[in-house]
């Protein structure tokens, strides 16, 4: 079984990230809301596949990725259109369309579905750079565990905001001040709410690696060995990296 | 983008935020930012020799706690960029409104653009 251990790094990890990142990991390999075990381990595989895929350079390179036909280089264990949304969602996220979403969401992969999938993907990219850049090798992935899925569907969904549905900030409830404390629902707080235990798996790594909210507003005060400004410095050039406009 | 203007006028510091677009980044006022540019490209990327050299370099000026915590900040900010390209969740209008000028005079408003041409 794959797990993810920093005892061998060769640079001081804090605890906070020693322990939530082998918990995301681990959580690959079980049963999600709407995914199997054997469907999350296979999206995260093609989600490390996906770097080098040809099709995929190809349609970085082109005016527009929607206008390059082809086959990925794949792996073979998911659906056609599920492969596709994984791959675009690694080469090129700063060019995903809301039509392309529209889609991919009507073409055999649902929405729920759809958003457990972007947090198994995301899952591995966070680990996998983090990883490198420490210089550690990527972990192998963890077995599927047997099981099924626990759907959870909440009951205050908006779906005005982003192409997925939301969490309902409007709505008192324990969703809602648990995923927004003190009533604040940044947009991007939102984004993967309407599968609770993704946005909770997701939000678990996202804290440890950069900083909490109040951590991230308290400028008279550093909490890791390199500054604000310097965080907001290498936040800022990846994301530039990645056209993300958010 | 914000929160790095914010902290410089905490500090009292004007920085050159054109940085996040790798330019100038040792003339950012930001400490190191030239080294911290070069490590977020690389760790990003996929040259293994770039990327080896750049760790060297926060390892050898900044140390390896500043390594690590510099990692983790490029690890997220890889995923969540994707989490808020994939999901279409839109720039709060308030934060819009504050970041306006700022997003035109660094192009961030361009990002993206070419695939709805």
């Amino acid at each position: 079984m794959g797990s993810l251990s920093f005892e061998n790094a060769q640079v001081p990890i804090r605890d906070e990230v020693a322990a939530a990142l082998p918990r995301v990991w681990a959580g690959i390999g079980q049963p999600g809301t709407w995914l199997t075990a054997e469907q999350r381990v296979a999206i995260a595989a093609e989600a490390r596949n996906a770097v080098g895929c040809a099709l995929c350079e190809e349609r970085k390179a082109a005016l527009s990725p929607y206008a390059v036909d082809g086959e990925h280089d794949h792996l073979g264990a998911l659906p056609d259109n599920w492969t596709d949304v994984v791959h675009r969602i690694i080469s090129d996220p700063g060019r995903l369309m809301e039509q392309w979403y529209r889609q991919a969401t009507a073409s055999g992969l649902s929405e729920r579905e759809y958003v457990e999938l972007v947090g198994v993907v995301v899952s591995v990219v966070a680990v996998d750079t983090f990883c490198r850049g420490i210089d550690i090798a990527p972990p192998a992935f963890p077995d599927a565990s047997p099981g099924n899925p626990t759907p959870e569907t909440p009951d205050a969904l908006d779906r005005e905001l982003a192409w997925v549905p939301t969490l309902d900030p409007a709505v008192d409830g324990p969703l809602q001040r648990e995923f927004y404390p003190g009533g604040i629902a940044a947009h991007i707080r939102r984004a993967l709410t309407s599968v609770p235990a993704t946005a909770r798996s997701f939000w678990d790594m996202a804290f440890p690696l950069y900083l909490s909210g109040p951590e991230m507003r308290d400028f008279g005060t550093e909490f890791r060995a390199i500054t604000h400004a310097q965080i907001e410095l290498v936040a800022g050039r990846v994301s530039a990296l990645n056209q993300c406009v958010y | 983008m914000a929160l790095l203007r914010a902290s410089g006028e905490h500090s009292g510091d004007d920085f050159d935020l054109s940085a996040v677009l790798g330019e100038k980044g040792d003339d950012s006022g930001i400490p190191n930012a030239g080294i911290l540019i070069e490590f977020a490209e690389a760790a990003v990327g996929h040259d293994p020799a770039r990327l080896k050299a750049a760790r060297q370099a926060v390892l050898d000026t900044m140390g390896g706690a500043a390594l690590a915590d510099a990692a983790g900040v490029a690890a997220l900010f890889n995923a969540i960029d994707r989490v808020a390209d994939a999901t279409g969740i839109p720039l709060e209008p308030e934060k819009a409104e504050m970041t306006e000028g700022l997003r035109s005079q660094l192009g961030i408003d361009q990002f993206g653009v070419v695939a709805e041409a």
